[in-house]
């Protein structure tokens, strides 16, 4: 047998693969990078009004208020702008999902009719995210709204007000509304993590006299670390392309207090039609998405060898 | 192994090259893009009709009247739904017995969705349709000069329609969109029933309505006008009819214009002495969707809903209706959905010959429909409106017509626009911030 036929039938089997990949994922990438420098990425289709390649179009996005607000970080009120919202959102939606998933997960694992409570949790992951704005939109509403109808029960009835249309609350409203949404995407990591642990080391400890305390911090914890840094992985990059429900639900309003990056790049393709302004937006986010997607390739590869 | 790693990185290499190298072959092969000028093909039609427009068209344009061919399908798309689809539909099934060789299909897009599927499929030399409808002249107008619609302009005789109906949509003699039936946006309408049931009266003055609004907010418990939401527009309707009353029809048009702008002495006061007082009263209510407004508002939940004229075609009893502009009002906001005909149609003749209809006589069938509309079309005459809109004419016909202040200014300007209106809705503290932003936001000439 020769030693050039196997890898020869690799290659045919890799090429076309490898030849979509280029077409469908590397071009685009590669045409959006080259239309933020205002050169067009298709020749003779002039997308750019016939602008000189150069920066400008990064200088207008990077100092726009729309990008990063100096008043509203000056005097900490909405808007601060998108990238700052998407900080935000990071902020409070990370660390929630992460306990809340772990909780809920570490809870139900033994419950009677467990997996059935993991369904409906998991339903806000399956349902489309369009449906998932409204339906926030629909909770945080004064007359209709589940989150004013439990306030008032708990007797906070003056804090009732449609929460997405004030520019102090729309933003909050939004990522806890994404929390609901997302949550059932750790819940379900951390459910299948669990389920990974030998049951013996528990047990161990139960003898040694750990309280749930102590079997929790000091042993599903750092167990679960490698499924943490999934879940992180996935809720940071979640977050910084989140649109639809935004989208649906507030627009990025009142005043811009609800814009995040990815409806930024769109009403600059969709609404003003500036195309390289669009793409230099995308371009940002890749930029920002890269080390995580670079961090979370290293773990998983590193996760494979062991 | 070594050999197969040198092997396949050859490979990708040599693939990586190719690439560089087609591109370059592409760029180097193909010209710019050229533009060329479509020219409305009459060859194939069995009958002509000659019209010459009296006023501005100085060529003669032959227009088909009647296409015989093998039956096709054309797509028309327009942004309305519910009861509004239901009165086009009538439109569209009387062209249909008149041509029965075309067929239509109808597709719902709203304006704003159009603006944004649209172009990058012009952009491609494809349409989403044969026969568009939209409401934004300033993006027919746009679409027009980067050379993807025809023009229109032989098609009609423009001297038989409203005056000024074709300005948004035209670009030095070329006309892009032709109007359909217009809405107004008259005043607050009311059910006349409540208004009976409390003892109430349509003001004279504006102490009347403060007097009215105070009442009213008492019998209700909670405000009396309710706010209509959506994508923004309801809110920039209410704000024109104030700027309109109180600084007249010349400061909306000075506005469009940009010749007067938001942070204007005269433009503030209106908003400092009538708008944000009203705000801080609550006698408006949150923004809620349009829709669930009209709803909340027929229920009697709130007693007063600013909103155009398609409404008479939405509630249950139109009898019932009544409206009241803010007293002292000369001017009233009117817009027409604009059609146009992509070049990118695959049917031009039937899609030019079904424009042109639905500009005339699908104006007659359209106006005495519940859709709540005005013929723009003048041949159409007051008679063959439906009669709840005869008697909104009757109330209109002295007020000054105007163009929607947002719908001309178009761009990121209006959703701008909407956005900081709905900001200064629900906190009116922040009126500095959002007349200073749509001043230094207005798109420059």
């Amino acid at each position: 047998m020769k030693m050039g036929e196997p890898l020869l039938n690799k290659i045919s089997f890799l090429i076309p693969g490898f030849i979509l990949i280029v077409i469908f994922v590397v071009y685009p990438i590669v045409a959006t990078i080259i239309l933020s420098f205002n050169i067009n990425p298709v020749p003779g289709i002039d997308v750019t009004g016939g602008k000189a390649p150069g920066l400008e179009n990064y200088y207008k996005v990077l100092s726009s208020p729309k990008f990063i607000n100096p008043y509203g970080l000056k005097t900490l009120s909405f808007p601060m702008g998108a990238i700052i919202h998407n900080i935000i959102w990071i902020a409070i939606h990370l660390p929630l999902t992460i306990i809340l998933g772990l909780l809920i997960a570490v809870l139900l694992q033994n419950v009677k009719g467990g997996s059935i409570i993991r369904s409906f949790i998991f339903l806000g992951m399956v349902i489309p995210m369009i449906v998932g704005g409204l339906l926030i939109q629909f909770s945080f509403d004064k007359d209709l709204g589940v989150v004013n109808l439990f306030l008032k029960i708990i007797g906070l009835g003056w804090l009732a007000k449609s929460w997405t249309i004030y520019p102090d609350t729309a933003l909050l409203s939004l990522i806890l509304g994404s929390v609901w949404l997302w949550t059932g995407f750790s819940v379900t990591m951390y459910s299948a993590g669990l389920a990974s642990i030998p049951k013996e080391i528990i047990e161990a400890a139960i003898v040694d006299g750990a309280d749930f305390k102590t079997i929790l911090f000091k042993i599903i914890v750092p167990l679960l670390k490698p499924v943490t840094l999934t879940v992180m992985a996935m809720t940071i990059l979640w977050d910084l392309k989140i649109f639809d429900i935004v989208y649906v639900s507030t627009q990025g309003g009142p005043g811009g207090a609800s814009m995040v990056l990815a409806l930024l790049m769109y009403d600059y393709f969709a609404r003003v039609q500036h195309y390289p302004m669009a793409a230099t937006v995308a371009a940002i986010l890749t930029v920002i998405t890269l080390p995580v997607v670079i961090f979370w390739i290293k773990m998983v590869t590193k996760g494979e060898s062991k | 192994m070594e050999g197969q790693s040198r092997f396949i990185i050859a490979v990708v290499i040599a693939l990586i090259i190719g690439i560089v190298i087609g591109y370059g072959v592409g760029f180097a092969t193909i010209g710019p893009s050229v533009t060329t000028k479509t020219v409305i093909q009459t060859t194939t039609v069995t009958k002509y009709v000659t019209q010459t427009s009296p006023a501005t068209v100085v060529t003669t344009l032959t227009v088909p009247t009647t296409v015989v061919r093998a039956p096709m399908t054309l797509v028309v798309i327009g942004p309305w739904a519910g009861a509004e689809m239901e009165a086009f539909m009538e439109v569209l099934k009387a062209f249909e017995r008149e041509h029965p060789n075309i067929k239509l299909e109808y597709r719902i897009y709203r304006a704003e969705d159009l603006a944004s599927v649209a172009p990058p499929q012009f952009a491609a030399k494809m349409a989403p349709g044969d026969v568009i409808f939209t409401a934004w002249g300033w993006w027919v107008k746009k679409m027009g000069e980067r050379g993807h619609l025809y023009d229109l302009s032989k098609l009609v005789n423009t001297g038989e329609f409203i005056k000024g109906i074709f300005d948004s949509v035209k670009s030095g003699d070329k006309i892009y969109g032709l109007p359909f039936t217009a809405w107004a946006k008259p005043g607050f309408w009311y059910r006349k029933s409540l208004f009976q049931k409390y003892g109430l009266e349509p003001p004279m003055t504006w102490d009347d309505f403060l007097k009215l609004l105070d009442k009213l907010k008492g019998e209700l418990g909670g405000p009396p006008i309710v706010t209509g939401d959506g994508v923004g527009w309801p809110i920039s309707d209410v704000t024109e009819h104030f700027l309109i009353t109180f600084g007249g029809p010349e400061l909306q048009l000075k506005l469009i214009k940009g010749e007067v702008k938001f942070a204007d002495p005269q433009v503030r006061e209106i908003f400092e002495k009538y708008i944000v007082p009203l705000l801080k009263k609550s006698y408006f209510s949150e923004p809620i969707e349009w829709t669930r407004a009209l709803e909340l508002w027929w229920q009697g939940k709130y007693a007063l809903y600013f909103m155009g004229t398609w409404l008479t075609g939405m509630v249950k009893n139109p009898e019932d209706l009544g409206f009241f502009p803010l007293p002292g009002c000369k001017g009233v906001v009117m817009g027409t959905d604009y059609i146009i005909v992509p070049k990118y149609t695959k049917h031009p003749k039937e899609a030019l010959l079904l424009a042109k209809w639905l500009a005339t006589e699908g104006q007659r069938v359209h106006a005495g429909t519940k859709a709540g509309k005005f013929a723009t079309w003048l041949k159409v005459g007051i008679e063959d409106h439906w009669k709840p809109m005869q008697e909104v004419f009757k109330k209109l016909k002295d007020k000054m017509p105007l163009p929607d202040l947002d719908d001309s200014v178009g761009g990121d300007w209006q959703k701008l626009f909407w956005d900081q209106l709905k900001l200064l809705w629900v906190d009116p503290g922040k009126l500095d911030q959002v007349l200073n932003t749509l001043t230094t936001n207005f798109p420059k000439k």
